[in-house]
């Protein structure tokens, strides 16, 4: 008898002592022939953190150390009256997005890290503003998360529009796993969900409740992707795990998604934070990654210049230099493929308004994905 | 006597495992204020500061035990760029690196972002990363040495 307890502690040291991997994972592919060129459509950036097209076809690229540039027919414009971003460690000029309406009202949207308010340091910033010539004017802040720190990690931010006209935008923890993700009194860690102006939609799960108004998920660990699903009309999104657990969740109204009480992940030393990687009242993500791959950008392919890849979703690998195009009959992921092989940091990947897949690319540019 | 055995061999992996991820750990979160603090030389008390620079900043590429990830992020620990190219060192923490570099004879071509460290914390994580995992070097990466390598 007195053996049987050794061997299970035998068992558990050995499962212990193993780097993380993956059981019975959706095999990673290469296509042997690919069936796309890339094009370097823009050169010269340093790290392209959002981009958005205007109406006229021309794109608006944000700097993460906080310029913010317009890119018409081959040149590169700035834009003046930027707000002041905080460019440290992971924080900066984050997203940018079109208002839904733009053409009519010429709203443009922003996140940013941000030293307003009291402390040292910074937190992410949301703001608005239009486009007259080449400089912002009337610029709005909607929402600035507090408090400020100096802790250089996870500032989100992406921003999304959903088929009813709310805006989505993200907070990662800050550094702060073990305080914000999962208190919603707190900023960090979270999906927030506002009116187009920054006011906040009654029907926001914690309105009336000690939680923050704003707050639409918590138990986020710092989202970097964010992307409207075309048929469902409900928002993806992708988030960075530590070592190992990087997941796909579907956002819902007031959901937990568990930071850091559940985790796929390790601590980047390999130790352990927890034990459990369910728990009720607490989603499961769709799909996770382990090893990471360090998601950053997401897009559903919708156009039809990509008939093998229309209504999969593609994902940007910072660490791994590719972007995953990840196949899906309804929310179970059956197939992950590489494209764009060795492209290097990838930093986003948007499908554009002109039906042609862009990837961004930390230290080099931007490439159009042409179909052959 | 096989019980025995078996005791002893958990113990031993119990022990190894033990080691190995001691070893690895590094300080999550704030700083641990020992009562040895005002016995700190300068250079451990800028490696305290260093580490949590290292965790905030650095760790996510080139993970805790400065291993990097090979072909990708280059390592730190036994990295003959760190003990060679102290001016290039400095000035990739502060301003960033971009292109190709030979580490340990694997040529990298990657990218390092500027992380918006003050010269300070430049300092204080160098002297972590060239006295952590086996690397050692005497002379201390001070504020002002920092401030004086331009881009």
């Amino acid at each position: 008898m007195k053996k049987l307890p050794l061997f299970g502690l035998l068992f558990m040291l050995i499962i212990g002592c193993n780097a993380p991997k993956k059981k019975d994972d959706v095999a990673l592919t290469s296509t042997p022939q690919r069936g796309y060129t890339t094009q370097k459509v823009v050169n010269n950036l340093d790290n392209p953190w959002g981009m958005t097209w205007l109406p006229d076809g021309s794109m608006l690229i944000t700097e993460k150390d906080g310029r913010l540039i317009h890119f018409n027919e081959g040149q590169k414009t700035e834009i003046q009256n930027v707000p002041k971003v905080y460019n440290r460690g992971q924080g900066g000029l984050l997203d940018i997005a079109l208002h839904p309406n733009y053409q009519e009202n010429g709203w443009l949207y922003i996140t940013y890290a941000s030293e307003e308010g009291e402390g040292s340091g910074g937190n992410t910033k949301l703001s608005r503003a239009k486009l007259n010539g080449d400089a912002l004017v009337q610029i709005e802040d909607l929402y600035k998360a507090t408090p400020n720190t100096t802790r250089g990690q996870h500032f989100g931010s992406r921003i999304e529009f959903d088929t009813d006209g709310f805006l989505y935008f993200t907070i990662g923890e800050r550094g702060e796993r073990d305080v914000n993700p999962q208190d919603i009194t707190r900023d960090g860690g979270k999906v927030y969900r506002l009116h187009d102006d920054g006011s906040i939609p009654k029907s926001n799960p914690f309105v009336g409740t000690e939680g923050l108004d704003a707050i639409f998920t918590y138990g986020n660990r710092n989202p970097q992707g964010m992307a409207l699903h075309p048929t469902t009309g409900e928002l993806w999104i992708h988030e960075h795990g530590p070592k190992g657990g990087d997941e796909i969740n579907i956002l819902e109204k007031g959901a937990n998604y568990g930071w850091p009480v559940i985790s796929y992940g390790v601590n980047y030393s390999g130790t352990s934070f927890t034990d459990i990687t369910e728990k009720e009242g607490m989603k499961q993500p769709i799909y996770y990654w382990t090893p990471s791959i360090a998601p950053c950008g997401m897009d559903f392919v919708t156009s039809d210049n990509y008939p093998d890849w229309k209504g999969h979703l593609l994902v940007g690998s910072l660490k791994f230099n590719y972007v995953e195009l990840v196949k899906l009959e309804g929310t179970k992921v059956i197939d992950r493929e590489k494209i764009a092989e060795d492209i290097g940091r990838v930093r986003n990947v948007k499908e554009a308004p002109d039906g042609y897949i862009y990837i961004a690319v930390e230290g080099d540019g931007i490439y159009k994905v042409v179909p052959n | 006597m096989k019980q025995i055995l078996l005791l002893l061999t958990v113990a031993l992996m119990a022990a190894a495992c033990n080691d190995s991820e001691k070893k690895k750990s590094i300080k999550i979160g704030s700083v641990q204020i020992s009562e040895e603090s005002e016995k700190q030389t300068p250079l451990q008390a800028s490696m305290e500061r260093g580490g949590m620079v290292y965790t905030d900043f650095c760790m996510q590429c080139h993970l805790a035990n400065g291993k990097g990830v090979p072909g990708n992020f280059p390592p730190l620990a036994g990295s003959n760029w760190l003990t060679e190219k102290r001016t290039e060192s400095i000035h990739a923490v502060k301003f960033g690196q971009k292109g190709e570099i030979e580490v340990n004879g694997v040529t990298y071509n990657g990218v390092m972002v500027p992380m918006g460290l003050s010269d300070q914390e430049v300092a204080d994580v160098m002297n972590y990363i060239m006295n952590n995992w086996g690397n050692k070097q005497e002379t201390m990466v001070t504020e002002a040495e920092v401030a004086k390598i331009k881009e």
